[in-house]
């Protein structure tokens, strides 16, 4: 009994002291506070190697990164990178989820067809991804299509999960509403099904390009003349540690764009789940 | 006319949920099902509904054999059950789409207004309040203008105040258009403010065990002795029913007694 109420009691002066505080300055600080630590340490780095602690060769310091990333963007090497390894990921992100979103619909709907499927779907998820280089390369070919198969592969498998997860956690009782309205099979999908499996479906997407995303390095680890992870490979070779993490950074700059992409674009649909959140808050 | 004919319902489970339950209900009459709990009288709506079919028996309206849900036979649940991706206004018109998106706009805005929320018509289901949400769900069923509406113990989620009130609305409501209400419950003081008739049913398996006719003119006052008096009936007879009536059955036993002497 005394911890429901201490609990309650912390649970309300929380908001009152957010509250309090002004909402433009929270607004910039908790961000900032975040990059306090990575833009000190890049700072600190910098005075070291400016003042001739270090020589960093091997860990350069940021202006010397940020000098390859612009020579390599002059040279206009970077855009070919760039594009190279978006357009793989992009060709097997959209394989992997037209596939994933597919049989996780069908085995999701239709419970037959989840026995008869799930079971091989979950055997071959048991395998690590990168097993399956050598055999793609031997039928695929080591150039375009065997990586973004293997793109695909990893994409695949958290689309079809939650898409069958998603379907089938549909609570039966909103299902019952629609019955009771008497819609059809394709009108219950696309007025109860779809919309109630969105959430799960942006999420399991959001998964599915990170995947992308790592196995994108993977595929251009194993034998690629261009491409983001070329430019890893390629200054590890020639002993070019900017190029490695100049590299890295616009990795992750991609990565955290397509998936922001992702998730501004699903935005609209999802309103009226998100509304509780936004206004918790900006309150 | 919504007739029941010996309707019962065996789940695959083997329990006998529900036996040889009659009943004709009139159009425009208001008929609360009350009983103990496990005594089939879910399971009787949504047979009703057509969202189950009876082991047994038939269920007819209007001399149409119900075994699907049906657009004359509309259901309010004992949750709202809104669609939570739809502003109020979408759900109240989510079985509106037959129709042209002018009228469905001018039903849904009135309907709106009945129920006094014209001014949530633009917000989430979740920013309402249990016994808001649970007014868009009446004014869903109602909108299309069901010929029976089964009500499934729509208000048993309230706090009793706003239960009270939501009584009273829907009672409101129902003389607009007079439908057939049907309304499961266990809450005596509920049915005695609603119903014309109220039918009694006994547990294990469910089967009708007094039907108590209500003639009590409207608005009912909740206070008036005529009111307790019903209501004392109907609770007597929910006793018998679960065998709980001690007094009772004593002097049934005895005049048995005497007459096997």
């Amino acid at each position: 009994m005394a911890m429901t109420v201490e609990l309650s009691a912390s649970a309300e002066s929380e908001p009152v002291a957010k509250a309090a505080a002004p909402g433009r300055l929270r607004r910039w600080t908790r961000p900032a506070l975040g990059l306090l630590l990575p833009l000190g340490l890049a700072l600190a780095w910098e005075l070291i190697v400016g003042l001739g602690y270090s020589n960093g060769r091997l860990v350069p310091p940021p202006t010397k990164i940020f000098a390859t990333i612009v020579d390599l963007a002059r040279s206009g090497e970077l855009t070919r990178h760039i594009v190279a390894t978006l357009s793989r990921v992009f060709a097997g992100f959209a394989l992997g989820v037209v596939a994933g979103t597919l049989l996780g619909a069908v085995a999701g709907y239709w419970s037959l067809a989840r026995r008869l499927l799930d079971p091989t779907v979950q055997a071959l998820r048991a395998i690590p991804s990168i097993a399956w280089v050598p055999l793609f390369i031997l039928w695929l070919g080591i150039f375009e299509t065997s990586k973004v198969a293997l793109i695909a592969v990893g994409v695949f498998f958290p689309v079809y999960l939650g898409v069958m997860g998603a379907i089938m956690s549909v609570d039966r009782k909103i299902v019952e509403v629609g019955r009771t309205f008497r819609l059809s099979g394709p009108t219950m999908i696309r007025r109860i099904l779809l919309p109630a499996v969105l959430p799960a479906y942006v999420v399991s997407l959001r998964v599915g390009l990170g995947l992308g995303w790592m196995f994108v390095v993977a595929a251009e680890f194993m034998g690629a003349s261009e491409g983001l992870g070329y430019l890893l490979i390629d200054g590890q070779q020639l002993g070019k540690p900017a190029q490695i993490l100049a590299a890295i950074v616009i990795f992750a700059i991609l990565g955290k764009t397509t998936d922001w992409l992702i998730e501004i674009g699903f935005a609209p649909l999802l309103r009226w789940q998100d509304a509780f959140s936004r206004q918790s808050g900006g309150a | 006319m919504l007739v029941l004919d010996r309707v019962g319902k065996i789940y695959p489970n083997g329990v006998n949920a529900l036996e040889r339950f009659s009943a004709e209900i009139n159009l425009g009459e208001i008929v609360a099902i009350i009983g103990g709990s496990g005594c089939g009288k879910s399971t009787l709506l949504r047979t009703v509904a057509g969202l189950d079919r009876a082991t047994s028996g038939t269920v007819t309206l209007d001399n149409i054999s119900i075994v699907a849900p049906h657009a004359k036979i509309g259901i309010i649940f004992q949750e709202p059950r809104l669609l939570p991706w739809l502003s109020v206004a979408d759900n109240i018109g989510f079985g509106l789409s037959d129709l042209p998106a002018a009228a469905r706009r001018e039903k849904v805005a009135r309907a709106l207004a009945r129920v006094g929320l014209s001014d949530k018509a633009n917000a989430w289901p979740r920013e309402l309040s249990g016994g808001q949400a649970q007014r868009v769900a009446i004014a869903r069923a109602l909108v299309p203008q069901p010929e029976v509406l089964l009500l499934d113990e729509p208000f048993s989620a309230l706090d009793a105040f706003t239960r009270r009130d939501l009584q009273d609305h829907l009672l409101d409501l129902w003389a607009d258009t007079r439908p057939t209400l049907v309304l499961v419950t266990h809450d005596v003081d509920e049915a005695v403010v609603l119903a014309d008739r109220a039918l009694v049913m006994r547990p294990r398996p469910g089967r009708l065990f007094e039907e108590i006719r209500i003639n009590l003119a409207r608005p009912r006052d909740r206070n008036s002795p005529l009111f307790d008096s019903f209501k004392r009936r109907v609770l007597t007879a929910l006793d018998r029913s679960l065998d709980r009536n001690v007094p009772d059955r004593e002097a049934k036993s005895n005049a048995g007694e005497a007459m096997w002497w």
